[in-house]
């Protein structure tokens, strides 16, 4: 028994891998969808959005690339679905070089979807170097930031930026970040300046750091993760992404606990021999 | 050269330092022009740092071939991928979708890049695995404290978990809404009197390393 | 009998008829340039009235004179807009508490011109009845100085000071006493371990540039690494993200190499760049490590995601591993991985132990008299808050206001 304990204890991480590569795949073949419970931090975004009276100005800013695609995409997707639903006029920007394409296609996705339209309805900027620098030049003046948005339209004049000057005729901006160039860069150099209500949608790993701004009011609301997006995916009754891969990260989950309670037990078996084990 | 290579931007650094510092008290619509025209400057010198990256990695690279050091194969490899994606983005003027339509830009974007990067940062899920399996052990008080809380976050943060222990949903968000909140603000405390302490020693020009040169002056 | 009825009658009817009591206009309107702003706005007050309600409603009218044709530009119902705690600090308030105040910006119905002079009026209606408030006239005007940040100034102020005496005071004694970190012991562990293999040491500096504090951190650290990977005559490997701290590192190699006496042992390409990009970097690092095997992993300064593929494959390799970083995200990954992890600040700390240079000794103490600054303010902030709130006294904000972050 103790020789099988040692053994599991010193398991060739290979083994690992390939449980969590069932425990992901599995439940992508076969789901047992469960019922998904909204935390008050997404709902504070999901209110504050149904709020705003139509042809209000959402500015969302994709600060992320494809490789927190899989957590920040189904957020993308399921605000620009509220926003259009609510009929609200959506600016889209990002910080990130190598997420223009990325952001530009959930654009184009979800437009087609909802029959919205390029310059009327939404309009996404793409991407201008400069970070800190870029968020103070659109305080100052937005068509100074951009002169022309992603297709090289120039942005004086068109429908969708009607009566916006500069960040402080935005009524609501909701950060989607992966990283460094993100939520507290735009807080820092944005709402604190130009006194915008924003919020925050993040990857998993970055969410527990961003609450000290959530409690702060801050921000006033946080997606986190794609737990988050599967959240927002409930509250806008529409699944997605997120609520589909929530049966694998359920599984995922759920074999890492059972490998680390398992791992303490022969663990604790090795204990009691004389000496202690590495 | 001296002057141009220490001097003159640490006086530059100071000036500027100090007007931008005084310029967040200052409302006047003369200071709200002075920091929109520096942010336009800002982001043309980020803009010339993409090139400058570039740059760099085009001379180590083709110092590699050169030399043929070992590994120079991949230089190559680096060279043909760079020049390929830069051919194509000009080709396709920098866009990724014409009219509903998929450019090579966008076919290079989204069949290359994409899963490339997604590829290594799925490669996370399987090393938190095994790492979580090799270090989560109950060796003491506290790494027991951590495991319990690890255990309890990672069942209510899922349906499953949510599901099968109802109350690990509340110990949850009052750990993360709480517990962790406290923890992180004291680090963000620490961390932020870090920044402003450096940003302040460059202003003043005590600390200069990033200039390239000696530390302490 | 008939007598009484008649009066009855009369007061009844008297009371049905009167006339109802006359709606009062505001009281106390005035009109004034909106401090500490960029100009172009106007701000208004009056007092409050026990007859606020939401059935009343107040409405501005604007004209560019009182004799001008005045214009309807805000409407909003009377038992709004009013002056909270915390709106203004003590030493910058247009209106005390509990009295009204609407700001009036430019707009592309009513532009509003710096200079120039404007008059407005409030219109009170309640149902059928109206009052209009008394003509106020008012001049915006745009502002040098946010008065009501006074105390932000007054803090960085005083911080630069306490930083500047207390790098002065470290470079007159730069043995100020710093706690003893507990890797550090393992770094010459490490070093020990990694001659005795025969295997190369890997030392990461970051994802960071050199103006960030973690990077600079991590560049001191490596300084003292290298004098004692010189004095062992161990290979040490440290591959780059970005150029200038490649150069920097370079700089800092060779003059541990000098100052331990042995010249000749330092190779120029220990220090070698390889990529910016966060995960092509990520897998040629992870590549070095499973090909050459290094004894021992440093991970010093700040890093993202990619922090785990690079610990774990390290530790896949039977590496001893440091980490040091204020990256508080990846803590989690670092603690759960590597051997002995620096957090936050104590890598800073171990920068300054390790070096004893003034500058970041005397940073060091600045920075604590700062957190304990902030510490005291958090319980005595609380303390007075708290006892606020119980006795029913304000007295209090005059000090808490002091401590709070205004517009």
């Amino acid at each position: 028994m103790k020789e099988f304990a040692r053994r599991m204890v010193g398991i060739d991480r290979r083994i690992i891998f390939l449980l969590i590569a069932a425990a992901v795949l599995l439940p992508l073949v076969k789901p047992f969808g469960l019922p998904i419970k909204v935390s008050p931090e997404v709902k504070a975004v999901y209110d504050y959005i149904e709020a705003l009276p139509e042809r209000s100005v959402l500015f969302l800013s994709f600060d992320f690339d494809p490789s927190s695609k899989p957590e920040l995409e189904p957020q993308a997707v399921a605000l620009l679905r509220h926003a259009f639903r609510k009929n609200l006029r959506v600016i889209g920007m990002t910080h990130w070089l190598t997420g223009t394409g990325l952001a530009d296609g959930v654009f184009s996705k979800v437009a087609a979807e909802m029959g919205k339209e390029r310059h009327k309805d939404y309009v996404f900027l793409g991407w201008s170097p400069g970070g800190g620098s870029l968020i103070i030049a659109m305080g100052q003046d937005l068509y100074k930031a951009f002169p022309s948005d992603y297709t090289k339209t120039p942005t004086r004049g068109m429908p969708v930026l009607d009566g916006v000057q500069n960040l402080r005729d935005v009524n609501y901006l909701v950060s989607l970040a992966a990283g460094g160039a993100g939520i507290e860069m735009w807080y820092v150099f944005g709402k604190d300046k130009y006194r915008f209500e924003m919020a925050g949608g993040s990857t998993g790993v970055i969410a527990p750091g961003l609450y000290p701004f959530l409690r702060s009011g801050q921000i006033n609301g946080l997606i986190g993760g794609l737990q988050g997006a599967a959240e927002y995916e409930t509250l806008i009754t529409q699944k997605g992404t997120a609520t589909a891969g929530m049966d694998a990260q359920s599984a995922a989950h759920f074999v890492i606990i059972v490998l680390v309670l398992l791992c303490n037990v022969f663990y604790f078996m090795l204990r009691g021999e004389k000496g202690r084990p590495n | 050269m001296i002057f141009l290579k220490r001097q003159l931007p640490l006086v530059i650094t100071f000036i500027m330092g100090v007007t931008f510092t005084l310029q967040y008290y200052i409302p006047h619509p003369v200071s709200e022009e002075a920091i929109t025209n520096v942010a336009k400057w800002m982001q043309i010198i980020s803009g010339f740092a993409l090139f400058l990256g570039l740059a760099s990695l085009f001379h180590v690279h083709a110092v590699k071939i050169k030399r043929q050091v070992p590994g120079w194969g991949y230089s190559l490899v680096l060279y043909a991928g760079m020049l390929g994606m830069i051919a194509v983005g000009f080709w396709s003027h920098g866009e990724t979708r014409v009219d509903g339509a998929q450019t090579s830009f966008g076919w290079l974007y989204d069949y290359t890049m994409v899963p490339l990067q997604g590829t290594m940062f799925s490669i996370l899920a399987f090393f938190i695995a095994s790492a979580a399996y090799r270090a989560f052990r109950a060796r003491s008080r506290e790494a027991s404290v951590l495991l319990a809380s690890a255990v309890i976050v990672m069942m209510g943060r899922v349906p499953l978990g949510q599901f099968l222990v109802p109350w690990s949903w509340d110990v949850t968000q009052w750990l993360l809404n709480v517990l962790n909140s406290a923890v992180r603000r004291a680090i963000l405390i620490g961390v932020s009197m870090g920044a402003v302490a450096l940003s302040l020693k460059i202003i003043l020009g005590i600390e200069r390393s990033y200039l390239g040169g000696g530390r302490d002056q | 009998m008939n007598v009484v009825a008649f009066l009855c009658l009369l007061f009844f009817s008297g009371v049905a008829f009167a006339a109802p009591p006359s709606l009062a206009p505001p009281e106390g309107f005035r009109v004034l340039d909106t401090p500490n702003d960029t100009g172009k706005s106007l701000s208004l007050v009056w007092k409050a009235s026990p007859s606020d309600s939401k059935n009343r409603s107040i409405q501005v009218w604007a004209a560019e004179s009182p004799h001008a044709a005045f214009k309807k530009v805000a409407e909003f119902p009377s038992n709004t807009r009013y002056v909270k705690a915390g709106d203004f600090p003590w030493w910058a308030q247009p209106a005390g508490k509990g009295e009204h105040y609407v700001k009036l910006s430019s707009s592309q119905a009513f532009p509003i011109e710096d200079g120039k002079s404007y008059a407005v009026k409030l219109l009170v209606r309640d149902g059928e009845q109206e009052a209009w408030s008394e003509i106020a006239e008012g001049r915006p005007a745009p502002n040098f100085f946010n008065t009501a940040q006074v105390n932000n100034l007054v803090f960085v102020l005083a911080f630069t000071g306490v930083l500047l005496a207390s790098i002065a005071a470290a470079r007159r004694n730069p043995h100020i006493y710093l706690r003893r970190i507990a890797g550090l012991d393992a770094v010459e562990e490490a070093i020990g371990r990694s001659t005795e293999m025969g295997r190369p040491i890997l030392y990461l500096t970051g994802a960071g540039d050199m103006s960030e504090v973690p990077t600079i951190a991590a560049t001191v650290i490596l300084g003292e690494v290298a004098k004692k990977v010189a004095h062992y005559d161990t290979s040490l490997k440290v591959p780059h993200r970005d150029p200038i701290v490649m150069a920097v590192c370079q700089e800092i190699v060779k003059e541990a190499y000098v100052e331990a006496g042995r010249p000749d042992a330092y190779k120029e390409d220990s220090n070698f760049f390889i990529t910016s990009d966060q995960f092509s970097y990520t897998a040629a690092v992870d590549g070095i490590m499973l090909r050459e095997k290094p004894a021992a992993n440093f991970f010093m300064g700040s890093y993202f995601a990619e922090s785990l593929l690079l610990t774990e494959t390290g530790a896949s390799t039977g590496a001893i591993q440091i980490a040091g970083t204020d990256s508080d995200h990846q803590l989690p990954f670092f603690v759960t991985t590597c051997d002995y992890t620096l957090i936050g600040e104590e890598l800073y700390a171990a920068s300054a132990y390790l070096s004893r240079e003034p500058v970041l000794v005397g940073t060091l103490r600045g920075q604590d008299f700062g957190k304990a600054f902030i510490m005291s303010v958090l319980v005595l902030g609380t303390a007075l808050a708290t006892i606020g709130v119980v006795a029913g006294t304000e007295n209090f904000d005059y000090v808490l206001d002091f401590f709070k972050d205004f517009k």
